[in-house]
């Protein structure tokens, strides 16, 4: 069953220098699964992201011929309706805590916020149920970090506490913009195992952007290779350490490997053809 | 004699109603022109590590030493002329409204060195970047000519010793390449000294002789390069770390 359709997404900047096109003409479809976005900085995975939650502020501008979320259409849907899909049934996960956390609040108080406000919850149960929050993304001490200030926190801490605080009401649909790239394996590896875990027991479905193209082709589904924001490459994620576009090669081989030589990595080429 | 020898180093920060010990004990040796590197998980204290030396951490026990000269409480001008830090994010570590050259030849006011003009184009030049560069902003380059001008800025007073902490973590992977390839390049040509933090056991790999693993402030083990590809680890903790890390292999 399809969960959100996009056709034909364009996002485009207004800017001094002339128009900028952050995002050319993508489409694709979403089931209960796990997609994987990739592509370098600047690709346009994030503006794409973005714009599924049309979070894109003017100068910026969305145009899509289609896109549909579980039956709503998204192109034509006022703000009110959008301010209660977003963190409701589309959630998002953003990239850096650093920025995306509120610097003068107490993490435990950033997390209880949404559950009384939104879900009525008492002081008491709001409490209860951001401490399972936190354990379930596996913090060790959460009464600790409950009253922690973002500041405190390790950068994968922080990132922890960001899809705790994301998944709280069960959205449908996960946008998680880079949320491990903070991380270091190992925790990589837990943080996956959650994400993974609820879209299994729950059908969520996950819009998992990176830059990281080892990480998507392990945890995604099926993968969309991003450069200058259009789509390159497409391709179920267990083939993609086989990847025929050049484009995708070049990030492949540019990694570097255990065991690999100590000879200088190989840097992307720009000039081919496929790059214009 | 090792250029930098770290014995039974411990920091404390204080927290809210109890101390946290960051790093425990840790001692490590580092010879001149080597490249070593410290792995381990986000709170591990492996950051910690190097801005301890730095005197930028709080340190409750233990003695840091560089080249058999204990390093001074404040650390003072001998000390940057040897040893200079490389920060994870080129988004934080730039004065978001210095030109270039301005950050560029700080160092040098400061040090009363001359030649700024000459110096800070020569350093432009060594780490790849156009020296029109010099009267730009951070927010006109991306991530990975920041990181390269944040590079050129610890090579200012040509020291001996380079801190890297994770200097690749917040590039794309195609940028992470020149900058690691710039990074080799520096140090084969200036006999550069590294002390190298990042979670990547792959970056660790490709530029580091030996490796301590860190969990929890503590060494867990070190071992030299060639015993992390045979996977010739003693401790459970490394072997995990390695077992995450089973997609960076040669051959995956």
């Amino acid at each position: 069953m399809t969960l959100l359709s996009v056709e034909n997404l364009h996002v485009t900047f207004d800017t001094e220098a002339g128009v900028v096109e952050a995002v050319r003409g993508v489409s694709f479809a979403l089931g209960r699964e796990r997609l994987g976005i990739v592509g370098e900085s600047g690709s346009g995975k994030t503006q794409t992201g973005r714009a599924v939650l049309r979070l894109i502020r003017p100068p910026g501008r969305i145009r899509a011929d289609r896109m549909v979320f579980d039956g709503q259409d998204l192109m034509a849907a006022g703000e009110r309706d959008m301010r209660a899909l977003r963190g409701r049934r589309i959630a998002m996960v953003m990239q850096d805590p650093k920025y995306s956390l509120n610097p003068v609040m107490r993490v435990g108080h950033q997390l209880m916020e949404g559950l009384r406000q939104r879900d009525g919850l008492s002081r008491r149960d709001a409490h209860a149920k951001a401490v399972e929050a936190l354990a379930a993304v596996q913090i060790r001490d959460p009464a600790r970090v409950m009253e922690a200030w973002p500041h405190e926190l390790s950068g994968g801490m922080g990132q922890r506490v960001m899809i705790a605080m994301m998944l709280i009401p069960n959205p449908d649909l996960l946008i998680a913009d880079e949320p491990t790239s903070a991380l270091d394996v190992t925790v990589q590896a837990e943080v996956l195992s959650i994400l993974d875990n609820l879209v299994r027991t729950r059908g969520m479905g996950l819009i998992f952007i990176s830059h990281d193209l080892r990480l998507v082709a392990r945890f995604c589904d099926r993968v969309l290779v991003m450069f200058k924001g259009r789509i390159v490459e497409e391709l179920p994620a267990r083939n993609l350490m086989q990847a025929q576009h050049p484009y995708t090669r070049g990030l492949l081989d540019c990694l570097p490997r255990i065991g690999g030589p100590r000879t200088p990595l190989p840097a992307l080429d720009r000039t081919a053809d496929w790059a214009r | 004699m090792a250029l930098i020898e770290i014995d039974d180093l411990s920091v404390t920060f204080a927290a809210r109603h109890r101390e946290v010990q960051a790093v425990r004990n840790v001692s490590l040796a580092v010879d001149a022109r080597e490249s070593f590197g410290l792995v381990g998980e986000s709170g591990s204290g492996k950051s910690t590590i190097l801005r301890a030396i730095c005197g930028l951490a709080p340190i409750s026990g233990g003695t840091i030493r560089i080249a058999g000269q204990p390093v001074p409480t404040r650390r003072g001008p001998g000390f940057s002329r040897r040893v200079q830090m490389v920060f994870q994010d080129p988004y934080a570590s730039l004065h978001p409204r210095h030109t270039i050259d301005r950050t560029l030849s700080e160092p040098l006011a400061i040090h009363g060195l001359p030649d700024t003009d000459a110096r800070v184009v020569r350093a432009l030049t060594d780490v790849g970047l156009p020296p029109a560069f010099r009267f730009r902003f951070p927010h006109q380059l991306s991530g990975g000519q920041r990181q390269r001008v944040a590079i050129a800025r610890a090579l200012m007073l040509e020291p001996e010793i380079l801190l890297l902490d994770e200097p690749t973590s917040a590039l794309d992977a195609s940028v992470q390449a020149e900058t690691l390839n710039l990074l080799n390049r520096l140090r084969a040509e200036r006999g550069l000294t590294f002390l190298m933090v990042s979670h990547d056991l792959a970056v660790i790999d490709h530029m580091c002789d030996r490796i301590l693993v860190m969990q929890h402030g503590a060494a867990v083990e070190e071992l030299p390069r060639e015993a992390l590809a045979k996977a010739q680890m003693k401790t459970d903790y490394a072997r995990s770390l390695f077992a995450a890390s089973a997609d960076r292999l040669l051959g995956a």
